[in-house]
């Protein structure tokens, strides 16, 4: 019933040790996403949701069991090969956006495509598509600093989706922001869902269940359908 | 292709980085320029007396000079020596020579007359070019000098112009350019009136400068000269013309030496600045190094990016530096001297290069260990920074 799964964590586990105390704030974790859907991961701070996203992007090792996305066996990838599978297939939000603050807008978004080998002239129409899908054609030339919340979440995206990449994780992309800037990018997101991508949504948002196909809880290191 | 045009593209990147941290950039490129513009100049230096010293096959000079005296003001030599030494087996042509300096000491700004029989020189230095006024022109003027370039154009001469040094004024009969550093740096007037503007006997000279038939004859002809005088009343000590630098300007040498560790203080300094900037620089953008690999950049791409960053704070330092120092130097045109030798201080193009070269690799090695941290540190650490 799994075989179709795009994305499958079996047992997952992530345990920090401090001294004999050990927390797990995943542990023994299932989760089955099939290709194309929009997930949303909600849970209150500290429950792991960030952790659960890192572990699906490989910037973070699980203690124990597998992560499996399009068939690739993520945890057991070299941080060299995690990287270079990301380039390909992971865009990754952040709540923070965490844009380089010396670059411009554009160049922000180009940054993914500096590791592909692309011509100029393909990586600059790509960046221009990217913006216009975000909404920010006019902002190219402008550093992190000259935007808003909203707009840098927006550039953050499109340098999310810059390489095209099958699969999106977010982590709380609204948590930063006021309440219309974070319905246009909880809008935008789920026009993005319907051009086919997966996406993994985490939030404590609760409209982020309006948009998205499916809603898990996370409590106690494992997923739920409903609220505990 | 790809794997070339890759680490184009990020060195782009780092490149736009140090452009876009201007200040910082700024603060550091100077401070490595400052530091190069002390090591070239010094290079050159280093250069410099060591072309004045070493030995090479085509050395063919003897400077004939007072026993155990080593400034022009001691060595008093009688002219009738002259046809004595031409005498000797070996020698292929002798000048007597009258040296009077402005500064006997070490000094910066040394002005050497060389009095010789003006119907001599060619005959002696049939190297000799000149570049202005001429050789007949001197010889009619009995206060005329043929000046060497280095020091017309340190001196700003042209020919007609007329100049003192040392209490001795002269007129500029002609410019020279010689394959031997030192005639370029001198000016050649007639040796009877130098004789009688310094005060000195006619029949007294500082020493003779004797050209052997051939090179290897060097040393054999040297013991031969000074066999011949040892028990007269003015004995001679003869050196090969680089042995005689070195040992008359014993101090200069000595002092250059010093100056040898002025350059690893200025490579201390290069190194210094460069780690700095780029410790401080990686330290704030450990997060930024954590989102880029997220977004897809290899461990190794952050190391290269931060190494890239080090070498060309450490390039464009150097060539800042090393392009003013040239620019300096060719437009100074220092002479340093010594007990009546001097060293002209020019732009090296050597110096310049290893300039350049010890700006770069020390950049790239102080980023080095910054680098290999960037590119170690684990990822999510780095986000939660
Ligand atoms: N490096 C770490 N060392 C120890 N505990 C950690 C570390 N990182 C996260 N945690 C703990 O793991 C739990 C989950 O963190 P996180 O995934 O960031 O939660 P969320 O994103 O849901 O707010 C928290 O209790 C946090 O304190
Ligand atoms: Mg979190």
């Amino acid at each position: 019933m799994t075989l179709d799964s795009f994305i499958r964590c079996r047992g997952l586990t992530r345990e920090y040790r401090r001294g004999p105390e050990a927390i797990r704030p995943i542990d023994q974790l299932d989760l089955d996403v099939p290709a194309g859907e929009f997930l949303a991961l909600m849970g209150p701070s500290g429950s792991g949701k960030s952790t659960l996203l890192h572990l699906l992007a490989g910037v973070d090792r699980p203690t124990a069991g597998r992560v499996e996305i399009g068939g690739v066996a993520v945890n057991e990838l070299s941080r060299h090969r995690l990287a270079a599978w990301r380039a390909r297939n992971v865009g990754f939000i952040f709540q923070l956006y965490h844009l380089v603050p010396s670059l411009t807008a554009f160049e922000n978004v180009e940054l993914p495509l500096l590791l592909a080998p692309l011509s100029r002239r393909e990586r600059r129409a790509r960046v221009e598509a990217a913006l216009e899908a975000v909404g920010l054609s006019d902002r190219m030339r402008h550093f992190p600093r000259e935007l808003s919340g909203g707009q840098e979440q927006r550039v953050a995206i499109a340098r999310a989706i810059v390489h095209d990449p099958p699969l999106l994780l977010a982590d709380e992309p609204t948590g930063d922001l006021d309440r219309r800037s974070a319905t246009a990018i909880l809008d935008l997101l789920r026009s993005l869902g319907r051009r086919g991508r997966t996406i993994v949504l985490v939030t404590h948002d609760p409209r982020a269940a309006e948009v998205a196909d499916r809603v898990l809880h996370l409590d106690k290191g494992r997923l739920l359908e409903a609220p505990a | 292709m790809i794997s070339l045009i890759r680490p184009l593209r990020l060195a782009g990147l780092a490149f736009r980085q140090l452009v876009r941290h201007r200040l910082r950039s700024g603060l550091t490129v100077a401070g490595v320029a400052a530091a190069l513009f002390l090591f070239v100049v010094v290079a050159s230096l280093q250069r410099a007396l060591d072309r004045a010293t070493r030995r090479t096959a085509d050395d063919a000079t003897l400077v004939v000079y007072r026993q155990n005296r080593f400034c022009p003001a001691t060595s008093r030599l009688p002219v009738r020596y002259l046809d004595e030494i031409r005498a000797i087996p070996g020698v292929r042509e002798v000048i007597p020579v009258q040296i009077v300096v402005n500064n006997c000491g070490a000094s910066l700004d040394i002005v050497t007359f060389r009095g010789v029989p003006p119907d001599q020189l060619t005959r002696y230095a049939p190297e000799i070019a000149v570049v202005e006024g001429s050789i007949e022109a001197w010889q009619r003027m009995d206060d005329g000098a043929l000046v060497g370039e280095l020091l017309a154009g340190r001196r700003r001469l042209r020919a007609g112009d007329a100049f003192d040094a040392a209490g001795v004024r002269v007129r500029v009969a002609g410019i020279l350019r010689s394959p031997h550093p030192q005639d370029n740096q001198i000016a050649y007037v007639h040796l009877p009136f130098l004789q009688q503007a310094s005060r000195r006997g006619l029949g007294e000279v500082t020493q003779f400068n004797v050209r052997v038939a051939d090179s290897a004859l060097l040393d054999t002809v040297a013991r031969a000269i000074d066999e011949r005088f040892r028990s007269e009343a003015e004995p001679t000590q003869t050196h090969p013309e680089k042995a005689f630098f070195s040992e008359a300007a014993r101090e200069l040498m000595a002092w250059i030496g010093l100056a040898g560790w002025l350059s690893l203080a200025a490579a201390a300094a290069v190194f210094g600045l460069v780690a700095n900037a780029i410790v401080l620089s990686t330290r704030a953008r450990t997060l930024e190094y954590a989102v880029l690999e997220t977004l897809g950049y290899p461990a190794g791409a952050l190391g290269y990016l931060v190494a890239v960053e080090g070498a060309l704070l450490g390039t464009l330092g150097g060539l800042f530096g090393a392009g003013t120092a040239a620019a300096y130097l060719s437009w100074r045109r220092l002479l340093f001297g010594n007990d009546g030798q001097t060293l002209a201080l020019t732009a090296d193009p050597a110096a310049v290069l290893q300039g350049l070269a010890v700006a770069a690799a020390l950049g790239l090695l102080a980023a080095a260990w910054p680098a290999w941290r960037s590119a170690h540190r684990p990822v999510v650490e780095g986000l939660k920074s």
